[in-house]
């Protein structure tokens, strides 16, 4: 483990985080909570190996990441989108509209992003992840980052005019 | 850059982060501040952001995740401990097990007749090992036949009897090797009834001086207990002379 880098610190700064990126991109209580203690195993085997203390955020969510892909590399084939492929109007969502929502809606929107995408979409709201750092984590060029939170956010934007807000 | 393209390139900018320095996006907004309605449309994507960026913050972990994976975390590491030192253990046993190995091996190897040299004190021990143990006799109860068959079979029979031994019954003879060169050995009966299996109480080994490096140079016998036995060793005319029997130095006396 990096020096100075307490195994409980570590897991109590960003168990947190780390679980919403896992629950965003599974939509399951139980394997979001798999993939996130995994992480922290895999830290608690290999977090000695980074020297650079301030990568370790971003160490955690790669890790966590590259797990998901793991557990659905049979399951999903990635379409590539290139960026022109976005068309037609962006779908005026009232801010207002998305306050009413509960969580579980958002996650049903979410759920309904294909994975490529929203695994950048999670990582661009939860942590204010730089364009840069999103694409270290997905291990993907920037301009792919860019077209990913493109193309899903205006997807995710589409779903969210289409559910009914809260009583 | 018109109004449409400046709306899909702001839809990944978020208020407060450091989206602003990408050099697309810093374009969109510079002409977001030229166009009202842009503006307009950009202050309602702000206010979705930030109420999407809340929404997705809301999602809570489980209570007890953080616990649970400490307590994994702590239970895998005392598990890897104990391994480790069952490990060690074994590591340890192993070792320990060899070294026993090596020192039965080696004083094993230590004790085999050669190359033991030929010293009176090996020749002494094994001979008088020989006498209390096994040896092929042929049974006889005439010295001259004991005489002929050491001949016959080249082992020394050239040996003068000490006037002692010529009263005591003859039980037979033997041929012993020492290291190269061979022993006669010749059996006799005290008087006493031997145990069953047994061919003699009283034995002479007689062997050349030559094949004992260290064999003594005087017809005086000198007296040597070795193994519960009491020997009695001289030299004669190049030939050296072991008797041995059960007894102290007294009891082999009367013999000589």
């Amino acid at each position: 483990m990096a020096r100075g880098l307490e195994f409980e610190n570590v897991v109590a700064h960003h168990y947190g985080p780390l679980y919403q990126f896992a629950f965003s991109l599974t939509r399951n209580e139980a394997e979001a909570c798999d993939l996130t203690q995994q992480t922290f195993y895999i830290w608690a085997a290999k977090g000695h190996q980074l020297r650079d203390v301030s990568k370790v955020k971003t160490w955690l969510f790669t890790t966590l990441h590259r797990e998901f892909l793991g557990s659905r590399r049979r399951q999903t084939r990635f379409p590539h989108v290139e960026l022109d492929d976005t068309t037609g109007d962006l779908p005026a969502v009232p801010p207002a509209s998305v306050n009413q929502l509960d969580s579980g809606h958002l996650l049903e929107a979410l759920g309904q992003l294909d994975e490529v995408y929203r695994a950048a979409v999670v990582l661009f709201y939860i942590e204010d992840y730089s364009y840069n750092e999103i694409a270290q984590v997905l291990d993907i060029p920037l301009g792919t980052v860019k077209s990913r939170l493109t193309r899903g956010l205006q997807r995710l934007h589409q779903l969210l005019t289409n559910v009914p807000p809260q009583p | 850059m018109n109004r449409g393209e400046a709306k899909q390139i702001l839809i990944i900018y978020r208020p407060g982060t450091s989206d602003a320095d990408d050099p697309e996006i810093a374009e969109a907004l510079a002409l977001v501040r030229r166009d009202p309605e842009l503006s307009r449309w950009f202050d309602e994507h702000c206010a979705l952001q930030t109420a999407l960026r809340d929404k997705f913050r809301q999602i809570a972990p489980p209570a007890a995740l953080k616990e649970q994976i400490i307590s994994e975390h702590t239970a895998r590491t005392k598990a890897s401990q104990r391994e480790r030192v069952v490990g060690v253990t074994a590591v340890a046993a192993i070792l320990v097990a060899l070294a026993l190995v090596a020192f039965h091996w080696w004083p094993q190897k230590s004790e085999q007749p050669y190359p033991r040299p030929n010293t009176l004190a090996n020749y002494h021990r094994e001979m008088v090992t020989i006498a209390l143990n096994s040896y092929a006799m042929t049974a006889m109860t005439n010295l001259d036949q004991v005489h002929s068959w050491l001949a016959q079979n080249k082992a020394p029979s050239d040996y003068v009897l000490p006037a002692g031994l010529k009263k005591v019954a003859v039980t037979g003879c033997a041929v012993e090797p020492f290291r190269s060169a061979t022993a006669s050995l010749i059996c006799f009966r005290k008087g006493n009834t031997l145990p069953p299996g047994q061919a003699g109480d009283l034995w002479l080994f007689v062997i050349d001086q030559t094949a004992v490096q260290d064999a003594p140079a005087t017809a005086s016998p000198q007296f040597t207990p070795v193994n519960g036995l009491m020997t009695a060793t001289w030299t004669q005319n190049g030939k050296l002379y072991l008797l041995a029997t059960k007894g102290d130095e007294q009891a082999i006396q009367k013999f000589l």
